[in-house]
C-alpha cells in the first residue's frame, strides 16, 4: 500500500527519471525510492519507457515548416487543388506558354512562390472532378476527402 | 525568448519566430502525433498538418492556454482525424498482450535493458488512448495533469487517474 509520501513521490517520478527535477528534489526522491519497494518498481518502468521513447526524424523542423510554406504559397490548397486548378485554366482554353513563371507577368503569386519547389504532380483520376473543388474551404475539403476515403474503402464502381 | 513572445512576434508576421516556434515544439508534437497514429510516417503528416493548422489560427490565439497545450491539443485532434481517415491503428484486446518475458536475470546487462525498454514501449502501444496519452504526456514530455488534462479533453484529476490507471497496467503487463 502507498502512503501520503508515496503519492507525492509517484508525482515525481517521471520528472526524476527524465533528469527534471533540481537536485535536492531529485536527492529526496531517491532516498525514498532506496526505501520503497513498490516506487522504486514504478521507477525503473518509467526510466524504461522514457529511454525507449521513439526517435524523431532528422530533419523534422525542417520538413514542417516546408509544408507549412507550401501550403501557404499553394493559397490554401492541396496539391491536387493546385492541378484542378491548372486543368480549369487548360479547360477554359487559357494558353500554355513555355516561358518560365518569371517571364509571365500576370502569374499568380502562388506560382510564383512555388518555383523551386517540387510539388506532388497528380496521376490519378482526382483531376476529373477536380473544378469544381476549387473554391473549397479547407474544412470542406477536408470532409470531402474523408468521404472519398469512406466511398473507396467500399469499393468503387 | 518566451513562447508568449514568439508567439506575438509570429501574430505580427515575423516568421522567424513561427520557425522558432515548430523547431521548439515539433518533437513534442510529433511524439504526441506518434504514440496516437503509431506510424512515423502519419505522425510526420499529422506534425505538418498541425502547425498549418496553428499557423493559419494563430492570429486568433490569446494566450489563454500556454502555447504548448494548445500546439498539443491541435495535434491530438490533428491526430484523431489521420486515424479516422486511415484506420490505421488496429483496435487491440488489452488482455492479449503477451506476456513479457521477466528472465532479465541481469540488470546490468545493456542488450536486456534496451529489450525490457522496447517491451515496456510496446506494452505503452496497447493502453487505451487517454491512459497512452496521459502516460506519453507525463513521462516523455514532463507535461502537468493539468496540461493533459486540456489536451485529452478532461479534467486535471481524470488526467492523473488515467496516468496511474496506465502505469499500473503497464505493470501488470511487464510483470
Amino acid at each position: 500500500m502507498t502512503n501520503p509520501r508515496c503519492d507525492q513521490i509517484r508525482d515525481s517520478i517521471p520528472d526524476f527519471s527524465a533528469g527534471r527535477l533540481a537536485r535536492a528534489e531529485a536527492t529526496a526522491v531517491q532516498e525514498h525510492l532506496d526505501g520503497c519497494e513498490d516506487c522504486r518498481a514504478e521507477a525503473e518502468l518509467v526510466a524504461l519507457l522514457f529511454a525507449a521513447r521513439p526517435p524523431v526524424p532528422a530533419g523534422l523542423a525542417e520538413s514542417i515548416e516546408g509544408h507549412v510554406r507550401f501550403r501557404r504559397a499553394s493559397g490554401g490548397r492541396p496539391w491536387w487543388g493546385l492541378a484542378a486548378a491548372a486543368v480549369a485554366a487548360v479547360a477554359l482554353g487559357i494558353g500554355v506558354s513555355s516561358r518560365s513563371t518569371s517571364e509571365v507577368e500576370d502569374v499568380p503569386a502562388y506560382v510564383a512562390d512555388m518555383q523551386g519547389l517540387s510539388p506532388w504532380v497528380s496521376d490519378d483520376g482526382l483531376i476529373a472532378g477536380a473544378p469544381a473543388l476549387d473554391g473549397l474551404s479547407d474544412e470542406a475539403l477536408e470532409t470531402l476527402l474523408d468521404e472519398m476515403a469512406a466511398g473507396g474503402s467500399g469499393g468503387a464502381a | 525568448m518566451s513562447d508568449g513572445e514568439l508567439v506575438r512576434r509570429a501574430q505580427d508576421g515575423d516568421e522567424s519566430a513561427f520557425s522558432a516556434l515548430v523547431r521548439e515544439h515539433g518533437e513534442s508534437v510529433y511524439r504526441t502525433a506518434l504514440s496516437m497514429v503509431s506510424d512515423p510516417d502519419v505522425a510526420n503528416d499529422v506534425a505538418q498538418e498541425t502547425f498549418l493548422k496553428a499557423y493559419r489560427a494563430l492570429a486568433g490565439f490569446r494566450g489563454d492556454a500556454a502555447f504548448r497545450t494548445w500546439i498539443l491539443t491541435i495535434a491530438a485532434n490533428a491526430a484523431r482525424g489521420a486515424l479516422r481517415r486511415s484506420n490505421r491503428r488496429r483496435e487491440t484486446d488489452i488482455d492479449a498482450v503477451p506476456p513479457v518475458a521477466s528472465e532479465a536475470a541481469s540488470p546490468e546487462d545493456d542488450a536486456v535493458l534496451a529489450d525490457e525498454a522496447t517491451r515496456a514501449r510496446q506494452a505503452l502501444e496497447r493502453l487505451p488512448e487517454k491512459q497512452r496519452l496521459s502516460v506519453q504526456l507525463r513521462v516523455d514530455q514532463g507535461l502537468s495533469f493539468r496540461e493533459i488534462g486540456d489536451i485529452i479533453g478532461s479534467s486535471e484529476g481524470a488526467a492523473r487517474v488515467n496516468y496511474f490507471h496506465g502505469i499500473r497496467r503497464l505493470r501488470e503487463m511487464m510483470g
